[in-house]
């Protein structure tokens, strides 16, 4: 119950910011997975998770119109759960409950995503309501009003929505430890692999002959400098 | 920075500031960000005009940008109505609207397409690495930056007033983007060559996974097959292969 709380906690905070705030990249995997490491403990298995999650997530170019997968939520649960499977149940096999723990927090994220949207009408609602008022002090009060809470209301589903998502991901991360038995080095592959999307991100974002030019180069530096070394 | 010179005093648009911070917090999908833009407008209508209801009800309308573009637009918008909303050739919604549009592409090209990939590569690079202080760099220096073109922005919008669609189609600012997209473009190939070379270090068995599974979701990109999504079907695929190479 305190860990659920403190991830809710957590989420209320990083939502302010990702959804109503300034968009600091706090509720990017690769943070909030740093944060939610360093409340728990675990912050480098934390990090394998969140590193995984934002492989898969790397977003380049505007999202105007596209759909993408709560990320904020997804991150979070996909840490938290990484962190209290490894408190819990003590396994020494930490990159088969990273894997464990990222799938969670794929599915968490896609769940959050539709779970949100479904929360957002009531607030959509809400807003659509607003008439500016004659007075110009009872528009001020209302303008602080309807932003304050709409903030509120953002924070709280999405502290909700992670609380259930990683109440409901510990037992599958449990589950998926438990039966994975021989199959425990492909799922471990499996995570491994995931930063490859970050790769795919990148091919497919960088197709001018300008940037690809730009990008091979990157390519080649790492190349290089990890055969120097 | 340069000293104000109008009605607003520097304080006035902290204020402004402060609250075109939570644009995004009442965003619709009928208005958008118009909430937000009258939050961030309320602050300092009172000190602009004599009548700050009608401002306000004249920009109570869709309003629509970049989150980090939208405090240009404010100043530009306040400094309109300072004057009255003389001294240009059309109404200041008009030049609202047209700003609005403009600074949403550049806007988009500049921190989706070009400062938020090279923050979040970089970062992903030295969480690979475990490297703590460059993780807290990324995140000091990328919210640096949002916050510093957030308020000169401001400032800036307030200064121009009319002059900003002037200055937002100068050869500066796109000399800016494109420079922006070849920094993301070099980040996002250091961060590829990071993960292959990685794999390749790791065994043949993990580098030909990195390859089938970056050229699979390179396809899946492509057909605009979601990411997450595929890699969720991966799982049971990694699940059944792992049991039979055991």
């Amino acid at each position: 119950m305190h860990d659920l709380l403190l991830i809710a906690i957590i989420t209320a905070l990083l939502a302010l910011d990702d959804r109503a705030g300034w968009q600091s990249l706090a509720g990017e995997p690769v943070f909030s997975s740093l944060f939610v490491g360093l409340a728990f403990g675990h912050v480098g298995a934390a990090l394998r998770c969140g590193v995984a999650l934002q492989a898969v997530w790397l977003s380049i170019g505007a999202a105007r119109g596209s759909r993408r997968p709560n990320v904020l939520v997804g991150g979070v649960v996909g840490a938290g759960a990484t962190c209290l499977s490894l408190h819990k149940t003590g396994d020494p096999r930490e990159p088969l409950v990273i894997a464990a723990a990222v799938f969670c927090g794929l599915v968490a994220g896609e769940a959050a995503q539709w779970a949100e949207a479904r929360a957002g009408v009531a607030r959509e609602k809400w807003l659509e309501r607003f008439r500016l008022p004659q007075d110009a002090n009872v528009a001020s009060r209302n303008l602080a009003l309807y932003t304050i809470g709409s903030a509120a209301y953002i924070a709280l589903v999405s502290a909700l929505v992670s609380a259930v998502a990683l109440m409901l991901s510990l037992p599958l991360a449990d589950l998926i430890i438990d039966r994975a038995g021989e199959a425990a080095s492909g799922l471990s592959a499996w995570a491994g692999a995931l930063p490859a999307f970050a790769v795919a991100t990148i091919a497919h974002a960088f197709t001018t002959r300008a940037l690809g030019r730009t990008a091979a180069l990157g390519f080649l530096l790492a190349v290089v400098v990890a055969w120097l070394l | 920075m340069a000293p104000v010179t109008g009605k607003l005093t520097r304080g006035d648009l902290n204020r402004v500031f402060a609250r075109a911070l939570f644009i995004q917090a009442a965003m619709h999908r009928r208005g958008m960000q118009s909430l937000g833009m009258l939050s961030a407008l309320d602050a300092g209508a009172e000190r602009v005009t004599n009548d700050p209801a009608a401002l306000l009800a004249r920009h109570a309308d869709h309003f629509n940008t970049n989150p980090n573009m939208a405090p240009m637009v404010i100043g530009g918008v306040l400094r309109i109505e300072e004057e009255g909303g003389r001294g240009g050739p059309a109404s200041v919604s008009r030049f609202k609207q047209a700003c609005a549009s403009a600074l949403a592409a550049a806007g988009d090209v500049f921190f989706a397409g070009g400062l938020k990939p090279i923050a979040l590569t970089l970062a992903t690079l030295f969480a690979i690495y475990r490297f703590f202080p460059g993780l807290v760099a990324v995140f000091v220096l990328y919210n640096a930056a949002l916050i510093t073109v957030r308020y000169r922005g401001l400032s800036f919008g307030y200064a121009r007033g009319w002059g900003l669609i002037e200055a937002f189609s100068s050869p500066r600012v796109q000399r800016a983007l494109v420079l922006v997209r070849t920094g993301a473009a070099c980040a996002g190939g250091l961060l590829a060559g990071v993960i292959v070379t990685g794999a390749f270090q790791q065994g043949t068995r993990a580098f030909i996974a990195t390859v089938l599974v970056a050229a699979l979701a390179w396809f899946a990109a492509r057909r605009g097959v979601p990411a997450s999504r595929l890699a969720l079907a991966l799982f049971p695929v990694a699940w059944i292969v792992g049991m039979l190479l055991h």
